[in-house]
């Protein structure tokens, strides 16, 4: 064959679509060095690629790209830093919620805290009201003429017990409780339960039946917090009862 | 620089955009040649969307097509050193490989391989690029090809597709259309011959 029709199937020589015969014989002549044919088959390749453009245009999805960076050996961010972004963000409004949700509990466990004591105040003072509203019950003072307060109130009951009411009683300091006791004439002094002053009052009640006529006086001193089975001198309030 | 100053606009421009895309081509070469993390990154962006076209268009699997196209981009890769920078199209290159991967496969699926699958290696080695026109795949060229192909009579259209996109030699295609050999040699002979003239006249252009 000429130059001229070899040329003619280059493009499907470059295709490899040629039957052996044609194929073999395209090789040997440009193997002998043809600079036309040369030539020719750079055109045919390069019209054969300009052919390949036309295939209708189609679009890869995206993790293709990653992919094949990825099997090279190449770092591809692509939308990973989103995630990674959103990530952190859940965290943080994860960690967020978990701290509120956190001060939420305290904040409950507070006011629970407060309720009951407030509850507690209540039932003390309602306790404290049928004690001053009972015909039986016997008052006592203590403080008047004192220089130095605490001044204050006993007030006896013999079904409902003792009421201690104070005011200018400072708080117990600190690991330090106030603690009453009951001394009975010529006896020795019974513990009568702790408390706590606000600072300015207390009040302070023993229930349970009580021997009125046989109790001389009402004190009260400043003892460890666990309480003690002796009053510690000094006295801080005493309240004698009369007769 | 002066050359272009005086040439219309257009042209200018138009020659400007080549000038400039060769050279990203060839230094994109050189930075496959030289393993920099961003250049496959890059030769993906300029040939990648092109390429996946072609393979799906053969194969008509997007997911074989990725597959291939997966390939194409590794083989690439492993032979670019064998390249040369300065004078070969690499687009041409990068689309031929891509075309033999798919074709390749379909002869897998068809039992066809063997044979076909050295010769498509042997036809898409590196040193026969370096001839080309480096403007191989410029637009106006496409453009040019595209309009010839749409003149193309619906034989002459069916004899290239399967050339192109099913890598059937003639004797083949006579079986497959059930024509005579001469006339389907006929057929394609025509129509290369269009396809041909019609790069011939943007070259003269």
């Amino acid at each position: 064959m000429t130059c001229q029709e070899l040329q003619e199937m280059f493009e499907l020589y470059a295709l490899g679509v040629l039957e052996p015969a044609e194929k073999g014989e395209i090789e040997a002549h440009l193997a002998r060095g043809c600079e036309n044919c040369s030539q020719a088959l750079a055109s045919a390749l390069a019209l054969n690629a300009g052919v390949f453009t036309i295939a209708p245009p189609m679009k890869p999805s995206r993790r293709l790209k990653r992919r094949l960076l990825t099997s090279v050996g190449v770092h591809y961010p692509g939308w990973g830093w989103v995630w990674a972004l959103g990530a952190a963000c859940l965290l943080l409004v994860a960690a967020w919620l978990g701290i509120e949700e956190r001060r939420r509990t305290y904040e409950l466990a507070d006011a629970r805290r407060a309720l009951l004591e407030s509850n507690g105040e209540r039932d003390r003072l309602t306790q404290a009201l049928q004690f001053l509203s009972d015909p039986q019950t016997r008052p006592a003072s203590f403080g008047r003429g004192q220089t130095a307060p605490p001044r204050g109130y006993v007030f006896l009951h013999p079904q409902m017990g003792v009421l201690l009411i104070a005011s200018n009683l400072p708080a117990a300091p600190a690991g330090k409780t106030y603690e009453m006791w009951v001394i009975p004439k010529g006896g020795a002094p019974q513990p009568a339960g702790l408390f706590q002053s606000d600072g300015m009052r207390a009040l302070h009640i023993l229930s349970g039946p009580v021997d009125v006529a046989a109790i001389g006086t009402v004190a009260v001193t400043i003892e460890p917090a666990a309480g003690s089975s002796a009053p510690t001198m000094p006295i801080v309030i005493a309240a004698p009862i009369g007769t | 620089m002066l050359l272009l100053k005086l040439l219309p606009a257009g042209l200018a421009f138009a020659i400007l955009q080549v000038a400039l895309r060769l050279a990203d081509d060839a230094d994109l070469v050189r930075r496959l040649k030289a393993r920099e993390p961003r250049a496959m990154n890059d030769l993906y962006d300029r040939y990648g969307r092109l390429a996946y076209s072609l393979i799906c268009r053969i194969v008509r699997n997007p997911s074989t097509a990725e597959d291939l196209v997966q390939e194409t981009f590794l083989r690439v890769w492993n032979r670019v050193q064998s390249f040369d920078a300065e004078r070969g199209a690499l687009g041409a290159w990068v689309l031929t490989v891509a075309r033999n991967r798919a074709i390749d496969h379909l002869r897998s699926v068809d039992g066809r391989m063997e044979a076909g699958a050295i010769e498509l290696d042997h036809l898409e080695r590196p040193g026969l690029f370096a001839k080309l026109d480096s403007a191989a795949l410029a637009m106006d060229r496409v453009r040019r090809l595209k309009s010839a192909f749409e003149k193309l009579t619906p034989a002459q259209r069916q004899v290239i597709e399967l050339a192109y996109y099913e890598g059937m030699s003639q004797t083949e295609m006579a079986e497959r259309l059930k024509q005579p050999l001469g006339t389907v040699k006929t057929w394609t002979r025509s129509a290369l011959k269009i396809l041909r003239d019609e790069l011939a006249e943007v070259a003269i252009a």
